[in-house]
């Protein structure tokens, strides 16, 4: 007992870690990479072990010449790793998500200080990246293979190294088609089957397509209480809201409406690239800013814009606003709430002074 | 239906680890010597009205307060003062203490018992028995009981919110009566018409006990309040019971409330009705090391070696890796075992290399955890940038003054950084600054 630990309280912590965090979102990961396999065969899944091994790769190494204290362990990279497997159509060349990897860990987090200080999500930077170097391998989608035949697991392998995809195996993504529906004013959920779109059968990001698979995570990572969960449900309410809006004069409201939740990466990236937490706000007045602004970016993307990654785009952007939002400032507890008769007192005096300075100044004229 | 309780917003659930609820409330033996420290409450220091060499009874004063927000010391047992000197307290500070060598004889000078007091006899009883406020502050009741204007709501706290820390539960549970007359007599010298007695939910017994004591009167009734930290916060509780928001930098009298601990209430019932100064209260003594924990009536200066000695049972004092006075979330860690109990000290915890593992702080991830889970709305990322940057003015900026270091910022913490440490840092910086 010579040597008591002295030091300033609390005395205890809370078994929360950063690893056990990023464990979290991995497992909440899982069922998307398992519809992925499901869905596309193994292909996919080698993309994501390269993409994950490019990552954590890059940040030992980052670290190592920097002279900074290895920070690998915490897992952080593997989940930047997978998050951007699953945002790639699931049939690129293999050497895309490692350049992608690479630039979001290096570029866009480590340059930045590393974990928490990025500025904007390095998955979805990394994305938009890859989007501007090679549009053409980045914008073509194959469709689900048919897994009765156990050997199209390894259905693309073959197709991995080619950079355009024979047009027999593309397809087109429901919201591509929702796109010419809005200039042709035409029903934009003709041919596409909601279960279809639930379930992930239809072209799309490898892990993104199916909204079941990232529902579960979602609701895991919300049950583990790791993400903010207002985020998520802020987003994808302001997204049915502003599409409801935009939409008002089609004449196909409902069908724009479920299509727009159901297609395109809206539920990942509600779930698990806004919430990222070095890039978004944390008191409840910036995150419901930051929720609609999501939204409403979404939205006007996808029906103005002429790409469809309203998602990546709209979050990208808030992402930026984030360090203004933060700035917003919070009154400690108890600090007594302007009344609403005082405030439109405050406003009534305001006005009547302006009032009898108008009507003196216009005595004077007179 | 743990939601359907009155409780505060945002917070923390760190484990209950109340692992000595159920364990009797049992008399300390009396050590043989004793060091009263003169200085257990907020405000200057009693001055000591006895000298080496004297004979003193038990609950006879030997400190006399040294100001208006002061409280009187009163011997804890009969015996011969042997020393005046300087020592460490609980707190980690220095101030006198008399050492009293116990002649086990049991010789007592308590007041004469009241009978239907009046306001101004509580107050003033209360003051010459020296009672302060039990839950950890310690300041001085007389004052708490004389406010300018008349409350509406006398509120006692039974929250006892902090881990491990059982004293107060087995003190509503066992002694509801007393509780419940002293909250009557203080309701009376405030003049405040209700008196309620927040109790968190998992603290059923203790309510059963109260709701008893109370007999469905409408003057005094227990309240039912969520599990959860820091629920005893003042503010905090204030709002739960009344739905009332104390202003920053304000006090509960400013929303009409009055707040006091319901061992403090104890006090007062024992002074009035027995005339018995504030010289013993109830002390849990827990922690993985501690071999015989329990909840102990002890006296005041009962020193902290004699308290592990009595409790050590089969435990080794080697495997000891702190010391606890006060609870996990906000008590003071000790240096050694020198110092003794006060009026203020609730619980001491042995504290073994599992229970307070070290850990050493790794960058932030910006979660918003501390953010989102600050009773008081702070943010406590911010507040530490700024403090590792050295810019004090702008954590003042950020109402670093109205944090009340409950711990939960450093407690929820991911990457473990000393997010209250720094706002304690900057608050100490702030204030040196301005003299």
């Amino acid at each position: 007992m010579k040597n008591l630990r002295v030091s300033s309280s609390p005395h205890i912590t809370s078994p929360a870690t950063t690893q056990r965090i990023m464990l979290d979102v991995i497992i909440a990961l899982c069922p998307a990479v398992l519809a992925m396999v499901l869905l596309y065969g193994f292909y996919p899944l080698f993309l994501t072990v390269l993409s994950v091994s490019s990552a954590v790769f890059c940040e030992w190494v980052f670290n190592i010449i920097t002279k900074r204290t290895q920070t690998t362990r915490d897992l952080s990279a593997v989940v930047t790793g997978i998050i951007l497997a699953l945002n790639l159509p699931p049939v690129v060349p293999f050497y895309v998500p490692i350049v992608g990897a690479a630039f979001a860990i290096i570029v866009v987090k480590m340059l930045f200080g590393g974990i928490g200080r990025n500025f904007a999500n390095p998955a979805i930077t990394a994305r938009i990246f890859l989007m501007l170097a090679w549009t053409g391998v980045m914008t073509q989608f194959v469709l689900p293979v048919d897994l009765s035949d156990g050997a199209n697991l390894f259905a693309y392998f073959r197709q991995g190294v080619e950079i355009s995809l024979p047009d027999a195996i593309t397809t087109a993504t429901p919201l591509q088609g929702v796109k010419e529906a809005i200039s042709s004013g035409t029903d934009p959920s003709a041919g596409l089957s909601a279960l279809d779109m639930f379930l992930g059968r239809i072209g799309g990001s490898a892990g993104e397509v199916s909204t079941l698979a990232v529902l579960i995570g979602g609701v895991y990572l919300a049950v583990r209480r790791v993400i903010d969960v207002k985020i998520p449900v802020l987003y994808i309410g302001s997204t049915a809201l502003f599409t409801a809006i935009f939409f008002a004069d089609s004449g196909y409201v409902g069908e724009y409406v479920w299509t727009y939740l159901l297609g395109g990466g809206l539920m990942f990236g509600a779930f698990f690239m806004a919430t990222d937490y070095a890039t978004s706000p944390k008191t409840p007045v910036a995150v419901v800013i930051y929720g609609l602004g999501l939204g409403f970016l979404t939205v006007v993307i996808r029906k103005y814009g002429t790409m469809n990654e309203g998602v990546s785009f709209a979050i990208l952007l808030m992402n930026i606003v984030t360090p203004l939002l933060e700035k917003i400032k919070r009154k400690p507890f108890g600090t007594p709430h302007k009344d609403v008769k005082e405030l439109a007192a405050a406003v009534r005096a305001k006005f009547a002074k302006k009032q009898t300075a108008v009507e003196e100044g216009g005595e004077r004229v007179e | 239906m743990q939601f359907a309780f009155r409780t505060f917003g945002r917070g923390a659930h760190p484990p209950a680890s109340k692992f000595t609820a159920n364990v009797p409330l049992a008399e300390f033996d009396a050590p043989e010597l004793l060091r009263v420290p003169l200085s257990q409450h907020i405000g200057a220091p009693a001055v000591p009205v006895v000298e080496v060499g004297d004979t003193v009874a038990a609950g006879q004063p030997i400190g006399e307060s040294g100001g208006f927000v002061s409280a009187r010391v009163h011997a804890p047992v009969s015996g011969r003062v042997t020393a005046v000197k300087k020592g460490v307290t609980p707190t980690g500070a220095q101030c006198v203490h008399i050492e009293i060598e116990n002649d086990f004889e049991g010789r007592t000078a308590f007041l004469p018992p009241l009978d239907d007091p009046t306001p101004d006899m509580i107050r003033e009883r209360v003051r010459e028995c020296g009672i302060v406020g039990m839950g950890g502050a310690g300041f001085p009741t007389h004052v708490k009981l004389a406010p300018k204007t008349a409350p509406e709501f006398f509120l006692l706290n039974g929250a006892e919110c902090e881990p491990y820390i059982t004293c107060d539960c087995r003190l509503m549970t066992e002694r509801a009566e007393e509780i419940v007359r002293g909250a009557r007599l203080m309701a009376k010298a405030v003049g405040a018409g209700v008196a309620l007695i927040g109790v968190e939910s998992n603290k059923k017994g203790a309510y059963a006990a109260l709701e008893k004591a109370c007999g469905g009167a409408d003057d005094v009734r227990p309240v039912l309040l969520r599990t959860k930290y820091p629920q005893g916060a003042e503010k905090q509780m204030v709002f739960a019971l009344t739905g009332r928001r104390v202003p920053p930098g304000g006090l509960p009298a400013d929303v009409g409330c009055v707040v006091d601990n319901v061992h403090t209430a104890y006090a007062v019932a024992r002074a009035v009705d027995m005339g018995e100064p504030l010289i013993s209260r109830a002390v849990t003594v827990g922690g993985g090391e501690t071999g015989a924990p329990g909840n102990f009536f002890m006296p005041v200066g009962t020193p902290f070696s004699f308290v592990r000695e009595k409790t050590r049972g089969e435990r080794s004092d080697e495997d000891i890796v702190k010391v606890i006075s006060g609870g996990p979330m906000m008590g003071v860690a000790q240096s050694g075992l020198d110092a003794c109990v006060s009026k203020t000290t609730s619980s001491l915890l042995f504290f073994g290399a599992k229970e307070s593992a070290a850990t050493s702080p790794t960058q932030c991830i910006n979660c918003g955890r501390c953010i989102r889970q600050c009773p008081m709305k702070l943010s406590p990322r911010d507040i530490e940038k700024a403090v590792v940057a050295g810019d004090f003015p702008r954590t003042e900026e950020l109402y670093v003054t109205d944090c009340m270091e409950c711990g939960v910022c450093s407690y929820v913490c991911p990457a473990k950084r000393p997010l209250v440490q720094a706002i304690r840092l900057a608050k100490k910086t702030l204030k040196e600054r301005r003299k």
